[in-house]
């Protein structure tokens, strides 16, 4: 009777670990995800195509505009007006219209650019005037004073004239043009950077010579044959 | 918007003015720099700048390649070559850096016991010459194969055709071309008798509309388009882009209208009867320089083996022409074409005013069809319908898409029908071959045997036990390449590939030979404009690298043929040269002396009394018309032109409920085809590193698909993984998906269809049925 007692008790007990072993799985497997996070071997985008030649029917206009030296911005005021390179730039100067959302009003002058009395500076051209909601991405600077300083992160800038793969060949476009597929916006007409104002505006088709460069989103390496390793 | 050059020049003073000349503005002609903007540019020290073509695609840009201490390390735009005036594209300014890529084959390799060894480039030279005598007396000279291509140089091209049918005895030759530029040829062969443009690149100074049939020259031929550009900014050229996918030429285009795949020719049916209806001909043009034929239809696709096809052409008239176009009214042609009626009155209407000059260009969407003669006939209807041909601005302009398809492989004659001068069925031109190569006439079969495809499935079939292939990839290349790459590694034939870097095709070789490339040697091409240029050696290649001729020439001394190929190492691209331009003595193709091509920066044949001819078959500008009146083409026995009745037939595989999508391939801008070259520029590389898969938004998200995502693409053929694209470099119509074949990690011509045009035998890349599924 005490064996037989003895051996119940036995299985009860690996029952009893089982159940318990198998509880503490179960609940270890409900704290991962339930949708396993693929990995995505996808390398690059291919940087779209859409608004490419938008500004195209001015670019004669653009290439016999006269220089205005006294009015010409630089690389650095271009990128002290953005957080990081590639950042939405903010809004340098006062607005009015508080309650819209930009739209009109900053098209006005941000759609075609032009000398601003004003600001005393030509405008800059917005490379994608069909996204209206101005102020989604585009914040005004109320002040120069931070609520905390910190220490953020800075990234290195492209610079101008160190894009060539040979000596003289087109620059490759060192930065990644996702709402910024129309090139002559910032590159050309009066309010470019000084530095990169295009000089053959007329030309248009700029990827025909200027290769985009994917290094800022992944780190392609060299072309490399299946089943070849080096 | 007007402008004249002058004020652009007062600008470009004024810049002047304020900024530094420096090294770098040397570098592009016409365009000056702040010296902001160079601050950082590292300056040229004295390079010697060496002139010559581009190595890639058939518009033949002028290039100047600067040499420091023996090396090539710059790329500008010749400015004196009236084709770039000074401008490259992506790959043309980086072309040679492809020949720094660790991987380049410097050394003959033979493959022993499965393995690649190191072999002297002599001992390889006489294992290739051996073998290939050794077949012969085996299997009949019919047994062995050349395939070379259209990136053959002239003189590499007359040398493998004098090989081969000079010397062998054997219509064994093909080359790449077949798969690119035959319809082309046997268009321009059907219609006027006489191949290649009549116009030149000047029409695009001239004309007012610009047409192109689905062809995407924004990211193919990327010069001519900016050409094209400058003339819709200056003087308000409209271009209109008639394709089946949306890509950055639609985007720079006036208009851009889409059309189902195939239907083209329902739609050029449909404009010539609008012409007609709404009195547009040119009657006086149609009356003294054209005949109405048709010809045999329901002609088949090519999808068997051995299969035949010949032409009966029968003269119609103009009455029964009318008629037949009855059934292509825009009505009807807008049902199954998804072009609206409006759209094709209105291409109509442009070709009909007499007032409008319009080229049309095209590349291969009407080549790489399985229609692709009729095609092009069609399109030349238009212009013959419309007397618009042949004149500045006015013509239809068939592009071509490798650096010599025109100057070797159709000048020459690289194909398995044709000799230098003709074709091998005429006895006269048989003759004319055999005397200038000196070998007795008997020796030229008179039956062509196989063209591209066909010599592939002989090779799988174990019919042909020898090919050599030059300058060209085939097993990236050829379509249905599920069924050629088996077929090649077969032990029934040995291979042997020329080439300067290791591809799939030299995967399967029994023996690789090192090529020099482009700059390493000495060379001729001639482009889509009839323009032949010549370039000389610039730099040393490394190794024991040799010129593809040369290593022809070796082969053919070591199998008994030396006194045939009596050329000098040194002096042999000039010594061909001038054997080959014999050939093509006279007004009608004169070319120009190697004295100007060495000078001048291209010329244009018939190169005549020292002038290129610019417009063929117009009496005011190409002295070999002879019959007194405005227009004469000569290339028909009558001197008139041909307007073909060709009608709509369906693709050979069309979507269904198993395979819905159709499957177009292509090209881009960074990647030259099948990407041995371009993959190994770094810069190009990064730019495109992979293949992809396009689709329509509306089909992607009815699919479930992200972009990124892997998609195995599959026909009844074979299948390939590739990421999906949605909406980045181009947009195929619904029920479309479209993917550049450059990959040879992803071969998606393991998925296409090896249906072939009837007349031309070239096959169809852009059209067949697969499915779609997540990888």
């Amino acid at each position: 009777m005490k064996k037989r007692l003895g051996i119940i008790s036995l299985f009860v007990m690996l029952f009893l670990a089982f159940i318990a072993i198998w509880n503490y799985s179960y609940q270890l497997g409900l704290e991962e995800a339930y949708i396993p996070i693929e990995d995505q071997n996808h390398l690059y985008a291919i940087p779209s195509e859409s608004g490419v030649f938008r500004r195209s029917e001015h670019a004669l206009d653009y290439s016999n505009m006269p220089v205005d030296e006294n009015h010409q911005r630089s690389l650095t005021t271009y990128y002290e007006n953005r957080a990081y390179h590639g950042a939405p730039p903010s809004i340098p100067h006062p607005v009015n219209e508080h309650q819209n959302m930009g739209g009109q009003s900053c098209l006005k002058c941000h759609e075609n650019g032009g000398f601003a009395e004003k600001f005393n500076a030509y405008a800059p051209v917005t490379p994608h005037p069909e996204l209206v909601n101005c102020k989604q991405c585009h914040v005004e600077q109320n002040t120069q004073s931070l609520f905390k300083s910190g220490h953020y992160a800075s990234i290195v800038a492209p610079k101008a004239g160190v894009n060539h793969a040979l000596l003289g060949s087109p620059p490759m476009i060192p930065h990644q043009i996702q709402l910024r597929e129309n090139c002559l916006s910032c590159h050309a007409g009066p309010s470019a950077p000084i530095e990169i104002r295009v000089s053959h505006p007329e030309r248009v088709n700029c990827r025909q010579c200027h290769v985009p460069n994917t290094q800022e989103m992944t780190a392609v390496g060299t072309f490399k044959r299946a089943g070849n390793e080096e | 918007m007007q402008n004249s050059l002058t004020s652009r020049r007062k600008f470009l003073k004024k810049m002047a003015a304020a900024a530094a000349m420096t090294a770098a503005a040397s570098m592009f002609p016409g365009i000056i720099f702040a010296s902001e903007q160079d601050a950082n540019v590292p300056k040229g020290g004295n390079l010697d700048w060496k002139k010559g073509p581009c190595r890639f695609c058939g518009v033949g840009c002028g290039i100047l390649v600067g040499i420091d201490k023996g090396k090539a390390v710059a790329v500008k735009g010749d400015p004196n070559s009236s084709v770039n005036k000074g401008l490259l594209c992506v790959k043309g300014y980086h072309q040679i850096m492809c020949t720094q890529a660790k991987d380049r084959l410097t050394h003959a390799l033979v493959k022993k016991n499965g393995r690649y060894v190191q072999t002297p480039i002599d001992e390889a030279l006489d294992l290739v010459a051996n073998k290939m005598k050794e077949t012969m007396e085996k299997h009949g000279k019919d047994s062995v194969a050349m395939y070379t291509s259209g990136q053959s140089t002239i003189p590499e091209g007359y040398v493998a055709s004098k090989l081969m049918k000079g010397a062998i005895g054997t219509n064994n030759l093909d080359c790449n071309a077949r798969l690119c530029m035959a319809s082309a040829v046997a268009g321009f062969l059907t219609t006027f008798g006489a191949d290649e443009p009549m116009g030149c690149y000047e029409d695009i100074d001239h004309a007012d509309y610009f047409i192109t049939w689905g062809n995407n020259m924004a990211e193919m031929h990327p010069v001519l388009f900016s050409r094209m550009l400058e003339q819709k900014n200056r003087r308000g050229a409209k271009i209109i882009d008639f394709a089946t996918r949306t890509t950055r030429s639609s985007t720079a285009s006036n208009t851009s209208i889409l059309f189902e795949p195939q239907t083209d020719l329902a739609v050029a049916n449909a404009i010539c009867y609008e012409i007609i209806k709404n009195g547009w001909v040119n009657k006086s043009f149609i009356e003294n320089h054209v005949n109405f034929s048709k010809g045999i239809t329901n002609m088949g696709y090519g999808l068997e083996d051995n299969y035949k096809f010949k032409d009966k052409p029968t003269k119609i008239n103009f009455e029964a022409y009318k008629k037949f176009l009855e059934d292509y009214t825009p009505e009807q042609v807008a049902k199954y074409s998804k072009v609206s009626v409006k759209d094709i009155k209105y291409l109509a209407a442009i070709y009909g005013d007499p007032n409008k000059k319009v080229v049309s260009y095209w590349c291969m969407g009407m080549n790489q069809h399985t229609r692709g003669t009729w095609m092009n006939n069609l399109v030349y209807n238009i212009h013959l319908l419309t007397g618009k041909i042949s004149q500045p601005g006015n013509g239809p302009f068939s592009l071509t898409g490798q650096p010599s398809a025109c100057g070797t492989a159709r000048e020459v004659g690289t194909f398995t029908h044709k000799l230098p001068k003709g074709v091998v069925m005429n006895e006269k031109h048989r003759r004319l071959a055999a005397k200038i190569w000196n070998v007795p006439y008997e020796r030229i079969p008179s039956k062509p045997t196989y063209h591209a495809t066909e010599m592939f499935r002989a090779v799988d079939r174990g019919d042909i036990k020898f090919i050599w292939t030059q300058v060209t990839n085939p097993l990236v290349s050829l379509p249905k390449t599920s069924r050629y790459r088996p077929g090649m590694e077969k032990d029934s034939c040995f291979v042997v590939v020329s080439d300067v870097f290791p591809t799939p095709t030299s995967d399967v070789a029994d023996v690789i030979l090192p090529a020099s490339w482009h700059i390493e040697k000495s060379g001729l091409y001639g482009n889509s404009e009839r323009r032949t240029q010549h370039w000389d050696q610039m730099v040393e290649g490394p190794g024991e690298t040799t010129p593809d001729a040369w290593m022809t020439i070796e082969v053919a001394k070591r199998m008994g043929y030396g006194d045939l190929f009596p050329y000098s190492k040194e002096n042999h691209v000039e010594e061909i040269y001038k054997e080959y331009t014999q050939f093509h003595e006279g007004a009608k193709h004169g070319m120009a002396p190697l004295e100007v091509l060495k000078k001048e920066s291209g010329a244009i044949w018939p190169y005549v009394n020292g002038k290129s001819t610019q417009w063929r078959f117009n009496a005011k500008y190409d002295p070999a018309c002879k019959n007194g009146k405005d227009f004469h083409f000569y290339g028909k026995p009558d001197g008139k032109a041909v307007i073909w009745q060709r009608p709509y037939e369906p693709a050979p595989e069309i979507p269904d409920a198993e395979y819905p999508f159709w499957l177009n391939t292509g090209r881009v801008i960074e990647h030259w085809h099948t990407g041995s070259m371009t993959r190994r520029i770094p810069v190009l590389h990064k730019a495109v590193p992979e293949a992809y898969i396009e689709f329509h938004p509306d089909d992607a998200k009815k699919l479930g698909i992200r972009n990124g995502e892997h998609i195995k693409v599959s026909s009844r053929r074979g299948s390939c993984v590739l990421p999906a694209s949605i909406n980045e470099r181009g947009l195929p119509t619904r029920g479309q998906v479209f993917v550049p074949f450059f990959d040879e990690n992803m071969l998606i011509n393991d998925v296409t269809l090896d249906a072939f045009c009837p007349i031309s035998k070239e096959p169809d890349y852009k059209k067949c049925a697969v499915k779609v599924e997540k990888a």
